[in-house]
């Protein structure tokens, strides 16, 4: 039996927990450095236009301006195959024409604005479809539709599939451009010493950053140090370097540094967002539930620049690939460049908007078949085998995260586990008795809102009646479903009405790119790791330490932590994908394996003990024939003051499994209250089942999930952000408009980890910082059509469509039969 | 932003005669949380700021036989806490509970909330110069997104007043008390806010020179029978401007529970859906003189939205103005209802 785990699974403070509280922790904008001037981004008004001349005399003789870049004098790299440092022509309403650096924010700000900039204005388009037909104005010169054409990936024949089908549904979603609105907007410092360049930003990936920004400047990569400063939330929006690279190139030409920090509207509109899509989904299916083909068509809005579209639109296509066990499925995947602000990477990178059309619309399968959400899912999700079919990977190739072949295992899959376990804690199978008699009751209103009686409490749900407003008209359970569930009487009618709903979902994540972690003994036995990962706020610096305690044999505090500074890590990939604590950890586990080894060995002559009768545990070096134990302070003391090199340990590895596919699941349950006559949505209380492997720290991964939740909450029900059509300007780049919500939405959120140990992860674990975001607007959406009968195909699902949607289905039920 | 100088005020008269002496380039600021924003975007650009925050006898809320007088530098927050303005006058106590967030409340100020700016994100956008409403010749939410726009009155300017405390007096028929170079002057709210028809530029029919110093509730006939409610719908419950509201405040002649008690008067102001606080005349009039047993409420509520004319993207408005006007009457009915 193995020994229990003495650092992971414990939910052990995060390492850098006092330097946050006490405001010690230094995020981008924080740096002071002397004689450091301010950067001011000059932005373009027009959606899509040349830029014929800048005119910099005025701005230059004002004072406290000391350099000015634009498109005519900026140095010749690329950022990125479509975007140089700065461009001749500009794409949307906010990209970056020129820059100023000058002595204070004011004298920045006033400067910028004092170019005179001449446009040659171009025709544009701000919507995907448009931009696809002929004609359409070239956003980039080879057409607007990335690749020329999409991506198709396909497993069987979906129409061999839709053949063999009884029914055929069909549909069609949308959702909206979506920022992440990080507290922290982007910012970097930039520094020259001589030849040498010192970048201080808030990044996920401080390595991907030293590459970018030395293929961009044509600066050697040993010539450059990036700092990856504290980051106030990453969410993956933080992976463009343009801000960094005109902060370095306006400090070299100032002779001075310089830090740029994006105002909050710049971060709204020219930081990167969550990709607006439109998605049809066709799925036929059997009368006795069985799904025979899956066939979903994505179209997404990449805007002015690719960013990592590519990778975006691939996982949209996940959720229709694999989260049904399913031999015939094909997903096209078209990206698009139209003259919108940049999408990018934000938390699950299309998996969101793919896995809420897919589980719309199979609830709407199962309520058609008249099977329950539930049952549907439990009868048709894939399974630990993975999907039917032959594997074609080479036996000694690494299995990608999520090959679209079939005849491939999962390492693991809890997804059954969470669909049991998340619907008994939710208490799905009484969902639709009465609330007295429900396992758990959320409270009465408050505040002075409109679905209250002006203010007083009023609990709603005390009445009971059946109001039948269900739209589709299907077989009797689902009316039957929408009697019993409606809780209100019509005299006293307050036009509240409750619903609960469900969805499942897989996210490909976890082994990521070759990783490495560096631990070395310090002369006053603690353990220093070293990893060029960075962690974005979500812990992950802290759950590898617990893993290199654990694997090495000594108490978490015992590890010090140095991550993201490229002067002193080795290489890593981006902190992106969930990867973070499978990668780096699977090399934390390795880099201890042979820290302790090297310890052990240094330390047998000094015991008089053959090293392999020796072991490390609790911080003590244990001896197998019952000796006193030695605490690593002393041997690294004795080494130290003995002249002799203490031990350390470098390793590498590239994670993954060349026998099974490594994934991740959950299921969502949800409740909400929908009121008819505002049409506003409110949850009344929320339960996350996940499958992440083995939790390594229980309350970090509790937060992840009650972050991404509350996150996607936003884009379920209030947030999106608003292009004008007819001038190509973003009307609501502010908190007041883009409508994040605030504490007063959030729900009580009940996470439930099924806490299968994984094979192939470090200690058992897997991915989990993105999937908890997949999960809220299927649920959400599914939820609110058991209250009042309306399917949102459109997000986020904000009282005007609710309205219009009940008018619409008041009008059908008026309708003649 | 644009510099200015910030001239703080000894006294209501100071105030007026600093804003007469320098002319249209000055701003009176109170809490600042809606100018502040307005020069940040560049909106306007006043050269001056006189600032009311010194000037202690506008803050009180005091009440006598006529009624209660709140100061214009009463905040927000002191309103919706003031346990007259809420034993009597609860719309306005919910109205001003429901604006933006308790930082806001803290500092915004009534004379603020009346005086504030239309959100409209094409007014408040400097890529939209030509806005009538900055002077321009053109509307961009005509033909543009429109969906928190009007669905009355918007053929010259659609935007939407944005006060909740404004439905609320309104409602509650309260007056505002205006401080200029001649002296006070003294109007009823329905007459302060002012139609783009009239003016454009300008919300509400302050002059050259003047400055909101008060606004007075009457006292009900029988305060015990007054019964008032504001409702607000939003999307989201915090930090949001209404989609629509509802202000409705009736007096009942007699103990509500006797048979022959009617509705002596009944005011309904609705806000969000107009570029005024607008009065729903019509639903006043079928409640008027009604018992509460024989009210509809869903035929008031159709009433309140007589008229109507959506836009492209807020048809949605006119059902959930019904609906919440409705909801409001309910509410009432149900609270005279109670011992």
């Amino acid at each position: 039996m193995p020994r229990p785990f003495s650092a992971v699974g414990k939910s052990v403070p995060r390492y850098d927990l006092p330097q946050k509280l006490s405001g010690e922790a230094l995020y981008a904008a924080d740096i002071q450095l002397p004689g450091m001037l301010v950067g001011k981004i000059a932005r373009s008004p027009h959606p899509h236009a040349r830029i014929l001349s800048v005119d910099a005399a005025a701005a230059l003789r004002a004072p406290g301006v000391r350099a000015v870049l634009t498109s005519f004098d900026a140095p010749d790299g690329r950022i990125a195959p479509d975007l140089p440092i700065l461009d001749a022509e500009v794409r949307f309403v906010g990209d970056e024409v020129a820059a100023v650096a000058a002595a204070d924010e004011y004298a920045a700000v006033r400067a910028a604005a004092m170019l005179q900039v001449r446009y040659e204005t171009l025709p544009f388009v701000t919507d995907a479809r448009a931009a696809m037909r002929p004609g359409a104005p070239p956003v980039h010169p080879g057409g607007n539709l990335v690749g020329g054409k999409p991506i198709t990936l396909a497993r069987g024949d979906v129409d061999e599939g839709f053949a063999q089908a009884d029914r055929v549904f069909e549909m069609r979603f949308t959702t909206p451009a979506h920022a992440g609105a990080a507290l922290e907007p982007r910012a970097a410092v930039a520094k020259w010493d001589g030849d040498r360049l010192t970048i201080w930003k808030s990044t996920r990936g401080a390595h991907a950053d030293r590459l970018n920004l030395s293929l961009a400047l044509g600066v050697d990569r040993s010539l450059i140090r990036i700092i990856g400063a504290t980051m106030g939330a990453g969410y993956g929006t933080k992976d463009e370097t343009r801000l960094s690279v005109i902060a370095a190139v306006l400090a070299r030409r100032a002779g001075s540094p310089v830090k740029i920090e994006a105002a909050r509207a710049e971060e709204f509109v020219a930081g990167r967002k969550r990709h607006s899509t439109e998605t049809a989904v066709k799925i036929g299916a059997a009368n006795d539930g069985r799904i025979t083909a899956i066939h979903a068509t994505t179209i997404m809005d990449t805007g002015a620049y690719l960013s990592s579209g590519p990778g975006v639109v691939r996982r949209a296509g996940q959720a229709a690939l694999y989260l049904y066990r399913c031999p015939n499925v094909r997903y096209d995947g078209y990206l698009v460049y139209t003259n919108q602000p940049s999408g990018g990477s934000y938390r699950a990178l299309g998996a969101p908007q793919g896995h809420f059309a897919l589980e719309v619309a199979m609830n709407r399968v199962a309520d058609e078949l008249g099977i329950d959400p539930l049952d549907f899912r439990l009868m048709n999700h894939v399974g630990i085998e993975g999907q039917e079919g032959e594997r074609i990977t080479p036996p000694d190739e690494i299995i990608d995260t999520q090959p679209v072949e079939g005849g491939v295992p999962f390492s693991s899959n809890g997804l059954r586990q969470c669909l049991d376990q998340g619907a008994e804690a939710f208490g799905w199978r009484d969902r639709h008795s009465p609330p007295s008699q429900r396992r758990q009751d959320a409270g009465g209103d408050g505040g002075a809102n409109a679905n209250a009686d002006g203010g007083a409490d009023d609990n709603a749900a005390n009445s009971a009646a059946a109001v039948n407003i269900d739209a589709d008209g299907g077989p009797d359970s689902v009316n039957t479903a929408a009697a019993t569930n409606s809780v209100n009487a019509d005299n006293d009618d307050d036009g509240l009405r409750r619903g609960s709903g469900m969805c499942m979902f897989i996210y490909r994540g976890g082994p990521g790119g070759k990783s490495a972690a560096r631990l070395a003994l310090n002369p006053d036995g603690s353990v220093q790791l070293s990893a060029g990962l960075m962690d974005v706020g979500e812990g992950s610096a802290t759950v590898i330490a617990q893993i290199a305690a654990e694997a090495l044999g000594v108490p978490y505090e015992a590890i010090r932590v140095a991550f993201g500074d490229t002067a002193h890590t080795p290489d890593a990939p981006l902190t992106a994908g969930s990867t973070a604590t499978f990668s780096t950890g699977s090399a934390a586990v390795k880099a201890a394996s042979e820290l302790k080894a090297a310890i052990l060995r240094a330390a047998a002559p000094r015991l008089n003990a053959d090293a392999h009768s020796l072991d490390i545990a609790d911080g003590q070096i244990t001896r197998a024939d019952g000796g006193p134990s030695v605490p690593l302070t002393e041997l690294a003391a004795r080494l130290t003051a003995d002249a002799q090199p203490l031990p350390q340990a470098e390793a590498s590895v590239t994670p993954g499994s060349k026998d099974y596919i490594v994934n991740s699941f959950g299921a969502h349950f949800v409740e909400v209250e929908v009121d008819t006559i505002t049409g506003q949505v409110r949850v009344l209380r929320y339960l996350a089942a996940h499958d992440s492997g083995r939790i390594l720290n229980p309350r970090l991964a509790t937060n992840q999930v009650e972050g991404g939740v509350s996150q996607m909450l936003g884009f379920t029900l209030s947030e999106q952000m608003l292009t004008d059509p007819i001038s190509g300007v973003t009307l609501n780049a502010n908190f007041l408009e883009h409508k994040a919500p605030t504490i007063m939405e959030y729900p009580p959120i009940e996470t439930l980890f099924v806490d299968v140990a994984d094979p192939i992860g470090p200690f058992g674990a897997k991915a989990l910082g993105e999937p908890p975001s997949i999960g809220p607007a299927p649920a959400i959406i599914n939820a609110i059509h058991d209250a009042v009968g309306v399917r949102v195909q459109d997000l986020p699902a904000t009282p005007d469509k609710i309205l219009d949607a009940l008018d619409a289905l008041d009008a059908a039920n008026q309708a003649p039969e | 932003m644009h510099d200015f100088e910030f001239a703080p005020a000894d006294s209501a008269k100071h105030a007026v005669d600093l804003l007469s002496a320098r002319g249209s380039s000055a701003r009176v600021i109170a809490g600042g949380t809606d100018l502040l924003g307005e020069i940040k975007e560049g909106v306007v650009a006043p050269d001056t700021l006189i600032s009311l925050h010194r000037v202690a006898e506008m803050r009180s809320i005091a009440q006598d036989a006529d009624g209660i007088r709140i100061g214009a530098m009463a905040t927000v927050a002191d309103i919706a806490a003031h346990p007259a303005v809420r034993a009597e006058h609860a719309a306005l106590a919910q109205a001003a509970a429901a604006v933006a967030t308790p930082q806001i409340r803290n500092v915004g100020t009534l004379g603020g909330n009346l005086c504030q700016r239309p959100r409209c994100w094409y007014y408040r956008n400097p890529a939209f110069p030509d806005c009538r409403k900055r002077g321009g010749s053109q509307c961009y939410a005509h033909g543009g997104m429109n969906k928190f726009h009007a669905i009355f009155g918007g053929d010259i300017c659609p935007s939407v007043h944005p006060s909740d405390t404004a439905t609320a007096l309104s409602a509650l028929a309260a007056t505002v008390t205006i401080a200029g170079p001649n002296g006070e002057r003294r109007i009823p709210i329905d007459d302060f806010f002012t139609p783009p028809e009239a003016n454009v530029l300008a919300e509400n029919a302050l002059r050259h020179g003047e400055i909101v110093a008060s606004a007075t509730i009457p006292a009900a006939p029988a305060p015990r029978r007054r019964r008032s409610v504001f409702l607000k719908a939003k999307e989201r419950q915090a930090m949001d401007f209404a989609l629509a509201s509802v202000a409705l405040a009736i007096d009942i002649d007699a103990d509500a529970a006797a048979p022959a008690a009617v509705i002596s008067s009944a005011r309904m102001t609705l806000g969000g859906v107009a570029p005024v606080p607008m009065r729903a005349r019509a639903a006043e009039s079928a409640l008027a003189g009604k018992r509460p047993a024989d009210i509809d409420a869903a035929a008031i509520g159709q009433l309140a939205i007589q008229g109507a004319r959506p836009l492209s993207a807020n048809r949605y408005k006119a059902r959930l103005t019904a609906g919440i006007a409705a909801r409001a009457v309910r509410t009432l009915l149900k609270a005279a209802a109670a011992p």
